[in-house]
């Protein structure tokens, strides 16, 4: 969607094609939400990189926040003056922001405050596939999950809603299958955000201190109590579908709800679908009224078996005698990646014990005979992309004599051959602290690699870890001055703000001197002799030192070019190659191929980044003037 | 208003221009009053890998991705992404496939070469036989430039009347969501895409 301007037209009934995400965004314009903060992460990004576009023209105030505690803090601090507010996360970034989020819960927020948390099924851009329902249940919050871009919308007004009747901040839980489909969505009504309010000063309600925590928790635990209330009332809970014989009822949630509906129409099942929308806390009367109208029930849900717990919980005093069939006596379907209407069906099938109508082994087996040699396409770095030219340097300097403690971002991508950069990779920030364990228990060279970004979302503290405790350990900096792999957003070092707005740049260099670090040097990684000399140095240094490789993404450098009309001239291969292949097996560029036996380089993607004239011995790539 | 399901894949690697494409069919889809669901994925995964797209309009779509062997057509943006998807693909999928060639860096780094044509499209006929290869590089050239080869490839499927939509809800929506700058070279490029399925007379 190139003009997201589109989100601000106040035409309520307008019916507008939205991306899950881009509806959470027009939800928020409906809301009146005043404050949205984040940390991008896919598949949560669009949300308030959507926001971002347009909030000057929306009058509300969006930022992309240092990380996702620091934006739950900007936005509780505003919600507790009595603004409306919203954060967008990936589901790993609740992680990050769950000791402000569990206590934000004794405490509460005073304008509506909702928490968005888009899970990852099938990590298909994520370190793992954690199900974060249960941060619903460990926070005691309530929860809402949508199925479509419309209850997308829909579900942030109910969330700010709640939030406000509770006091509490309310989770609204999507998938990428949620977040990243493309469905209608019918409008409702702006309303103006509400940018200013006032801090109530009220120190029982708002400091945590042990005597203040104990009666918060009763509270809270009382303001649950009316959440079950709304829960059973709410018109986001409610049976979809509806069976003849009332011998079979399936309960479903989310996306696993869209495939559980298409499932039981490709089957010809009578059954009916509870639909749940607000998980936490779940309508236990609803529920129990439900099991005792059926005989045999069945739960659709992914990752987790969150809902089974309960409803067998629920079925234990309401329908003692009802069967119960999903995930956690036999694995129907499966705890482990994305479901899929294949995978519900075949679910469906093996209890009901009703005939596919597709023969999917049949098609398996003929796909993976025409699958048969066919080479794999993962992703990987781009033509031009500075972290090429950086881990090249690396291995130059280095060889196989080092341990690689990586981190998130693209730079993830040089474990792949041949840079093979990268033996060890938790969540984000780690790689620093995680190098300096491995520099103490080996003593070899040890490097923590790690993304601008990323750095000043989780790599100070590790870093001046190292300064304290003088761990010997070379932290490389992949400064390509953006957030890339999440779609280039703007963060601490660039100078701009989420605002479109300029502010004081925050030097990594500057960051790492005020720490203590020793030795810290600036390079481009483009140049290789420098880079050579700066990483030799580093390794000598005796204590932590940081090297900040400097260089924009090639991603953006090109779209500026392109921008300013400039022509990205392609290097080619002159006759003086030998194909002796040196560029393919050091480097790994997309842009170059072997064709009909010799070394082409692609001239759409080629972007003269130049890498490759550095290691070709024959000096035989050129420009093409 | 036809309501019956339809479902579209399309199919080729991160940077090709697969997700403005399904949303060019979602947002024709809108403008004719259908229910529509698009997937896509973002992320990591776009850095010049494999990437999948699917587009799903009809009453009673719900989710967003599709069952093997259910597609209607399958837009292939690159031969070998084209045979990868395959499992989508039946007798009744018509295969829109491009000719423009992009070599995955295992087969550089392993010093094999692409594959055969003759191979992938034997492959695809396992499959169906209602396979139509464009030219797409070529034309996109001749339209002014490569970036408008998803484009090409929405003329092609156009000329099949194979589509929920009309050829102008296409065009339409293409105009709502190409910048203006390149208006001219993209709806060149739907033409020659359009103009070069009607010419080959394809059979599908």
């Amino acid at each position: 969607m190139p003009n997201l301007h589109v989100l601000l037209e106040d035409k309520p009934e307008k019916r507008v094609l939205l991306l899950g995400n881009e509806a959470i965004a027009r939800g928020a314009l409906e809301a009146g939400i005043g404050v949205v903060t984040t940390y991008p992460g896919t598949p949560a990004s669009e949300i308030a990189d959507s926001i971002s576009e347009i909030a000057a023209d929306a009058g509300l105030y969006m930022e992309y926040s240092v990380n996702e505690i620091v934006a739950v803090e900007v936005a509780a601090g505003a919600a507790n003056c009595g603004v409306r507010a919203l954060t967008a996360m990936k589901h790993v970034g609740l992680n990050v922001a769950s000791d402000m989020v569990m206590t934000l819960a004794y405490a509460g927020v005073r304008g509506g405050y909702v928490i968005v948390t888009a899970d990852d099924p099938e990590c298909y851009s994520s370190q793992n596939e954690q199900d974060n329902r249960f941060y619903a249940l460990l926070s005691n919050l309530p929860c809402l999950e949508p199925s479509n871009p419309q209850e997308a919308k829909d579900m942030t007004i109910t969330a700010i809603e709640i939030s406000e009747n509770l006091e509490l901040p309310v989770l609204l839980r999507t998938t990428t299958r949620v977040s990243h489909t493309r469905g209608p969505v019918t409008y409702g009504k702006l309303t103006a955000p509400k940018l200013k309010g006032k801090f109530i000063k009220d120190v029982k309600r708002l400091v945590m201190v042990p005597a203040n925590s104990r009666p918060k928790h009763e509270v809270l635990l009382r303001a649950m109590e009316k959440a079950k209330e709304i829960s059973e009332a709410s018109m986001h809970n409610e049976v979809v579908r509806k069976s003849r014989s009332k011998e079979l009822g399936i309960i479903s949630s989310s996306s696993a709800y869209n495939y559980a509906a298409e499932a039981a129409d490709l089957l010809g099942l009578d059954a009916s679908i509870l639909k749940l929308g607000m998980t936490h806390p779940l309508p236990e009367k609803m529920i129990g009224g439900y099991l005792k109208e059926h005989r045999k029930i069945i739960i659709v849900e992914e990752l987790e078996p969150y809902l089974e717990v309960q409803i067998k919980a629920i079925a234990k005093d309401k329908a003692p005698d009802i069967d119960i069939y999903g995930k956690m006596d036999k694995r129907y379907f499966p705890k482990e990646g994305e479901l899929s209407t294949r995978l519900v069906a075949k679910g469906l099938a093996d209890i009901t014990g009703k005939r596919l109508p597709i023969d999917f082994k049949k098609i398996e087996e003929k796909y993976d005979e025409a699958c048969r040699n066919l080479p794999a396409r993962p992703p990987i770095l781009c033509a031009g992309c500075p972290h090429r030219a950086s881990f090249y340097d690396i291995r130059k300097v280095v060889g196989d004599k080092a341990i690689f403690a990586t981190d998130i971002g693209c730079y993830a991508l040089g474990i792949a051959s041949p840079l093979n950069v990268g033996d060890i990779l938790i969540c984000m920030g780690a790689s620093i602290g995680t190098a300096q364990g491995i520099s103490k228990a080996t003593d070899e060279n040890t490097f923590a690699i790690i993304g601008d970004s990323t750095f000043f979302h989780a790599g100070i503290p590790g870093l001046i870890n190292a300064v304290y405790n003088n761990h010997k350990i070379v932290i490389v900096v992949l400064d390509n001055l953006t957030t890339a792999m999440t779609g280039h957003q703007p963060h601490p070092g660039t100078g701009v703000t989420g605002m479109h707005g300029a502010s004081e740049k925050v030097l990594i260099e500057k960051v790492a001197e005020g720490c203590g670090v020793k030795f810290v040097s600036v390079v481009d990684p483009f140049k290789v002799r420098e880079a050579e000399t700066t990483l030799k140095e580093a390794l000598q240094h005796p204590g932590p030192s940081v090297v900040v490789f400097r260089a924009p993404c090639a991603l953006v450098a090109a779209r500026e070019k392109r921008s300013k009309g400039i022509r990205i001239e392609a290097y080619n291969i002159t006759d003086k190659c030998t194909n002796c292949m040196a560029c393919i097996k050091l480097l790994g560029c997309p842009a170059l191929a072997v064709e009909n036996g010799k070394v082409n380089i692609d001239e759409t993607l080629c972007t003269a980044c130049g890498l490759c004239i550095s290691v070709c011995p024959y000096k035989a790539i050129g420009g093409n003037s | 208003m036809k309501t019956e399901e339809f479902n579209v894949v399309l199919s080729g690697v991160g940077g090709q221009g697969t997700l403005l494409a399904a949303e060019v069919l979602g947002t024709a889809a809108i403008r004719e009053g259908l229910n529509v669901r698009v997937s896509e994925i973002h992320g990591m995964a776009q850095r010049g890998g494999a990437v999948v797209s699917t587009v799903r309009t009809g009453e009673k779509v719900q989710a967003p991705t599709i069952l093997e062997g259910q597609a209607d057509v399958l837009i292939g943006f690159e031969p070998i992404e084209t045979v990868r998807s395959l499992r989508f693909a039946s007798e009744k999928t018509v295969v829109l496939m491009s000719n423009k060639r992009i070599s995955p860096s295992e087969l550089a780094a392993k010093k094999m070469a692409y594959p055969d044509m003759k191979d992938i499209v034997e492959k695809i006929h396992r499959f169906t036989r209602k396979l139509i290869i464009v030219e797409t590089e070529k034309l996109a050239k001749e339209a002014g430039s490569t970036i408008t080869e998803n484009i090409v490839l929405l003329g092609a499927l156009a000329a099949t009347e194979k589509l929920p939509v009309k050829s102008e809800s296409l065009k339409e929506a293409i105009r709502e969501l190409v910048p203006p700058k390149h208006m001219d070279m993209n709806v060149k490029a739907f033409k020659l895409g359009y103009k070069y399925v009607k010419k080959t007379k394809a059979h599908v």
